[in-house]
């Protein structure tokens, strides 16, 4: 074989090992959760889910979450459940919502600490994306990274309209909180 | 040559491009298609009843749901009627959740003042994932109690003679987020028929379909086809036409059908309205939901 194809097979092997300890420094979760308020001058509604989903890189700090949109639970009735899905969020159409970014600050994940961190990234929720900036707070542990945050989210942002029949019954801005523990992904 | 020795080298690059260029998004989207649990399709139908007919749907565990039916004269008896509005049938019902599978449900109708009562079991679940069927099956069980004093009857109105028994089976599917298809084959039996050559067994395929018009809107349609026989002869094949409107805890459902009964051996085996006589009453139903457990 040519000296060429040699190097070439190289830069390759180069390309393999450094994907292989990429790998080796994701921490992941499926089990986070995402509580939500709708706080409205006629109704208080609430919803949780424990299946917040997320992978961290701790190499380059990137990050990707998820979380399936028909796993709320909560309400105050069923039938408020099923407009949740089918009218609201569309599920079916849209069934996971997405947060992929990265933390602006560097992360000394080797050490215990409980710092401040912003994530920054794309946060698609209904289909439509928006560049957000989250504040949390990291609690590293040896072998365990959790995050907490709280944010809001302005549902004119993404594209869910709500009927002026309800209005007053559902918050224009829903407050979100996230409490998320990862381990090493294996 | 030196080219073709090159190729291959470029080859195996670009594959350990795509290996190692995989995102963050698709390792946890991998990771978690690989630990997914079944993921049941919900919202094949709005509410319990398509238009007269059960659907697969369910009342969830510890819900209650009051529903009102209330369906109309005929359209064509007339401005003196006011086109049906003057008589009024109605159905005054109680669902409940036992569990997310299991429902139990009581009713009583002006038609023949008649009571009744439902026990609907769902087997087979649409949806994707581990146990999860490509489409719904449930069975109603149902039986009736027609109370009507009928001083004209030859027979004896023993509480046997008055009862009437339903089996149901729904077998139905969601294809797409705006079409749902329900065939439900029925078995009616009457204890007790007017005459001789009435039949005690009946059979008939109902054929059910929801069609989303919009979020909030849905446009039904329902038919049962009677299987030949001296039902079939007497009777029309009840066949109704629907709306399911949403507004926040209430679900209304208006309709035009041929069918005067909201219970399943009056509508299934004995309508005697035609359509294109203009025998087609207006109707509605109106689902109230009272959570009982909160749990959802």
């Amino acid at each position: 074989m040519s000296r060429l194809g040699t190097i070439l097979i190289l830069i390759c092997l180069a390309f393999l090992s450094s994907s292989h300890s990429g790998q080796q420094q994701l921490y992941y979760s499926d089990i986070g959760k995402l509580d939500f308020t709708s706080d409205a001058p006629l109704e208080v509604i609430k919803a949780n889910s424990g299946k917040l989903a997320g992978v961290l890189n701790l190499s380059d700090r990137s990050f990707s979450f998820s979380i399936p949109m028909n796993s709320f639970m909560g309400f105050n009735s069923a039938l408020q459940k099923t407009h949740f899905n089918e009218n609201y969020l569309e599920t079916e159409t849209f069934p996971k919502s997405t947060f992929n970014g990265k933390i602006i600050e560097e992360v000394d994940f080797k050490s215990p600490a409980t710092i401040k961190v912003r994530a920054k990234g794309k946060l698609k929720i209904h289909g439509i994306e928006q560049d957000r900036i989250i504040r949390c707070t990291m609690k590293i542990n040896h072998g365990n990274i959790s995050v907490e945050t709280t944010f809001t989210i302005p549902l004119e942002d993404h594209d869910i309209t709500i009927p002026s029949i309800v209005q007053q019954k559902i918050a224009e801005v829903i407050d979100v909180s996230i409490s998320f523990s990862m381990r090493e992904m294996k | 040559m030196d080219r073709i020795k090159i190729l291959p080298g470029f080859i195996i690059i670009l594959l350990c491009q795509t290996l190692s260029g995989q995102s963050l998004e698709e390792i946890l989207n991998q990771k978690l298609e690989k630990e997914a649990g079944p993921e049941y399709t919900m919202a094949t139908f709005k509410a319990g009843r398509i238009i007269n007919g059960h659907s697969i749907q369910n009342t969830e565990k510890g819900d209650l749901l009051f529903i009102i039916g209330h369906r109309f004269g005929t359209l064509n008896s007339g401005f003196y009627n006011f086109f049906g509005l003057d008589e009024a049938n109605t159905r005054l019902g109680l669902d409940y959740g036992i569990t997310d599978r299991i429902n139990a449900g009581i009713g009583r109708s002006t038609y023949q003042k008649t009571w009744d009562g439902f026990l609907k079991f769902k087997i087979l679940r649409q949806g994707t994932g581990p146990h999860t069927s490509p489409f719904t099956l449930s069975l109603v069980l149902g039986s009736d109690l027609n109370t009507f004093k009928d001083p004209a009857s030859e027979y004896e109105k023993t509480f046997t003679n008055r009862l009437s028994y339903v089996t149901q089976l729904l077998a139905a599917r969601k294809f797409g987020p705006r079409f749902s298809l329900q065939l439900s084959p029925t078995y009616i039996h009457k204890n007790l028929v007017p005459l001789k050559i009435d039949q005690n067994n009946i059979f008939a395929i109902g054929t059910g379909a929801r069609f989303k018009l919009g979020n909030r809107i849905s446009l039904n349609a329902e038919h049962f086809y009677l299987l030949p026989g001296q039902s079939a002869d007497d009777y029309k094949n009840s066949f109704s036409l629907g709306v399911d409107l949403e507004t926040g805890g209430h679900v209304f459902q208006l309709h035009l059908t041929n069918s005067r009964s909201m219970i399943e051996r009056g509508f299934i085996s004995e309508t005697s309205g035609n359509w294109l006589d203009g025998d087609i009453h207006f109707g509605f139903n109106i689902t109230r939901n009272f959570g009982l457990q909160k749990k959802y």
